[in-house]
């Protein structure tokens, strides 16, 4: 059978909505197929047994032409053992010509699996993608430490691709899906990992994918006390605080607070970015950022030619200054 | 016991060269261990000091990435392994899955357990261990930031993301990914530097590892770079001056 359509893994949030990268793939896919002649898009979702009615009617509204659905009551949770096979199965039922994911810890994990089941190539956390020579999948991803953006073919099919979550805008039309109901033998599954034990962890870091004022340090913020005037400023402004990549290796903040190609993808109406170069890799994960401040020391850095409002010089001076002179703001308000 | 970390040498510089296929030129280039295998060759290290265990360290790459495996031995691996051939150049995650499965299969196919830094600096896809644990069949874990109990039958570690913390049990032999950051890599002694000048280092080329020329490099992989460049998405940049400026404009946004 000729490869046909565009296959998308439905990855659910916890209480079985479906999670917004699906929605932003599927808006994306309704701009690639119309680039490529004669495709179908198909949402594969996997999980318990519910009644999914309102999920197909949903996904039909971001464009969905087919949702293909997995159903088990052990399939509630993610399952290292089920999901990636039963995937890889659709994929092999429904030869597709491209496959999307999310680059989440799940889809990242099913696309590994089913690639190599597959034999065929996969690109990695993609900041973009398009339909190139020979209608071929185009994906666009940073590389090299974010210092530069590659575009990627692949030569075989499906073409496999993980897409970073909220790096595209989802959009709703008048459309609806057909629902695809398989069944495949869960038993017949290898379980080579056994899930011993979960704990859930109890997070006091306000996310930063919604946050609406975002103050972040680099590596120039990660001596001395500089992490503490961060977490100062972001106070007085009633900001979230995040980080780059340097700043989680040097563990000033969790992985959930980085910003950039490896970390989240932020939109807040204003990213101040204090210490931060601005590798390739992080300027990926602000690109749809309001206003963007910049704080750095080195005028050459590459982050004033991506940021609106800039000052160089000493964040250690900077930072304290400006916190008073927010202060004094306030007080001239009160008056 | 016998676990073989799998390392990759990788990019120090800023200034890349690209060859003419744009593919990277890696011969002109200051070249370090990616820093997250370290932390899985410490790992590994620390699993020996527990058990009875021979780690083995292994790299695909050209002929000076010794270097990095020449480190491994100084800080304290037993064996070290070059997989090494001007075919292999230019190889994607897939290409690279299926030399470093032959490896294990040809030269190490008694392997306890197989690790793997997470992710590696200059691609960061997380790809590799993924599919040569898939290849192998073989269970495998991801962003193991702990390992709780290993022995001849099993190894169990915790793992975790944004909202939980994981304990999983797979059977030996399986493949699990370092995560970055946890395993703070001790430094070589005296004693390793000189073990390490004094290691042969044994190299192995695609005819060795029982593959052919379409299973690797730029043949074996199906993904291909097809443009590289800076992208421009600049803005225009106001400077202020002061503190005073600045805290002027925040409060006018």
């Amino acid at each position: 059978m000729e490869p046909n359509g565009i296959l998308i893994y439905g990855e659910f949030t916890q209480d079985y909505g479906i999670r917004n990268v699906v929605k932003q793939l599927l808006t994306k896919s309704r701009e690639l197929k119309e680039k490529i002649w004669n495709q179908r898009i198909c949402v594969c979702l996997i999980g318990p047994r519910i009644n999914y009615e309102n999920i197909i009617s949903e996904l039909g509204s971001y464009g969905a032409d087919d949702v293909i659905i997995v159903s088990d009551d052990r399939l509630k949770e993610y399952n290292h053992n089920f999901h990636p096979e039963i995937f890889t199965q659709i994929a092999k039922k429904y030869p597709p010509r491209i496959i999307l994911l999310g680059a989440t810890e799940q889809g990242k994990e099913i696309a590994s699996y089913c690639s190599t089941k597959l034999e065929t190539g996969l690109t990695a956390d993609c900041s973009d993608l398009d339909i190139g020579e020979n209608n071929l999948l185009l994906s666009t991803r940073p590389t090299f430490g974010g210092q530069l953006t590659a575009d990627i073919l692949c030569s075989t099919f499906p073409q496999m691709a993980t897409v970073m979550e909220n790096i595209f805008k989802a959009s709703q039309i008048e459309h609806s899906a057909n629902a695809i109901f398989n069944w495949i033998d869960i038993d017949k599954i290898e379980k080579k990992v056994e899930l011993v034990n979960i704990i859930k962890k109890n997070i006091n870091t306000k996310t930063i994918e919604n946050a609406k004022i975002i103050v972040s340090g680099g590596s120039g913020a990660c001596k001395d006390n500089g992490f503490a005037l961060i977490y100062q400023l972001a106070q007085k402004l009633h900001a979230t605080v995040a980080g780059s990549r340097e700043a989680y290796e040097r563990g000033f903040i969790t992985k959930s607070q980085q910003v950039g190609q490896t970390g989240k993808i932020v939109s807040p109406d204003i990213y101040i970015a204090i210490g931060i170069s601005g590798a390739n890799q992080h300027l990926t994960g602000i690109k749809n950022s309001g206003k963007i401040i910049a704080v750095n020391k080195d005028k050459n850095a590459p982050i004033f030619e991506h940021a609106d409002i800039g000052i160089v010089g000493d964040l250690f001076e900077i930072i304290p200054n400006l916190i008073r002179n927010l202060d004094k703001k306030e007080e001239d308000n009160d008056q | 016991m016998n676990i073989v970390v799998f390392i990759k040498q990788v990019p120090d510089t800023e200034d890349i060269k690209w060859t003419a296929n744009n593919n990277i030129d890696r011969t002109n280039m200051d070249s370090i261990m990616n820093p997250v295998d370290k932390q899985a060759i410490e790992a590994a290290l620390r699993i020996k000091e527990q058990n009875n265990a021979e780690i083995t360290a292994v790299t695909m790459g050209p002929s000076k990435a010794v270097d990095v495996l020449k480190e491994a031995v100084a800080m304290g691996v037993d064996n070290a392994a070059l997989l090494c051939d001007s075919k292999f150049a230019g190889s994607d995650t897939l290409a690279t899955s299926k030399v470093l499965c032959a490896a294990i299969k040809e030269k190490f196919p008694n392997t306890n357990l197989i690790m793997f830094g997470q992710s590696a600096i200059d691609g960061e896809t997380s790809q590799t261990g993924p599919n040569v644990a898939v290849r192998l069949n073989l269970p495998f874990i991801c962003r193991v930031n702990e390992i709780l109990e290993i022995n001849n039958e099993y190894i169990t570690v915790n793992s975790e993301n944004d909202n939980y913390k994981y304990t999983y049990k797979l059977n030996l032999p399986a493949v699990i990914c370092i995560n970055n950051y946890i395993f703070k890599p001790r430094l070589p002694r005296i004693n390793g530097y000189i073990n390490s000048q004094k290691y042969f280092y044994k190299s192995y080329n695609m005819f060795e590892l029982n593959l052919s020329d379409c299973d690797t490099g730029i043949k074996g992989s199906p993904t291909y770079v097809s443009k590289v460049y800076r992208k421009d998405d600049k803005r225009n940049c106001k400077f202020v001056e002061n503190a005073q400026e600045l805290a002027s404009a925040l409060k006018e946004e």
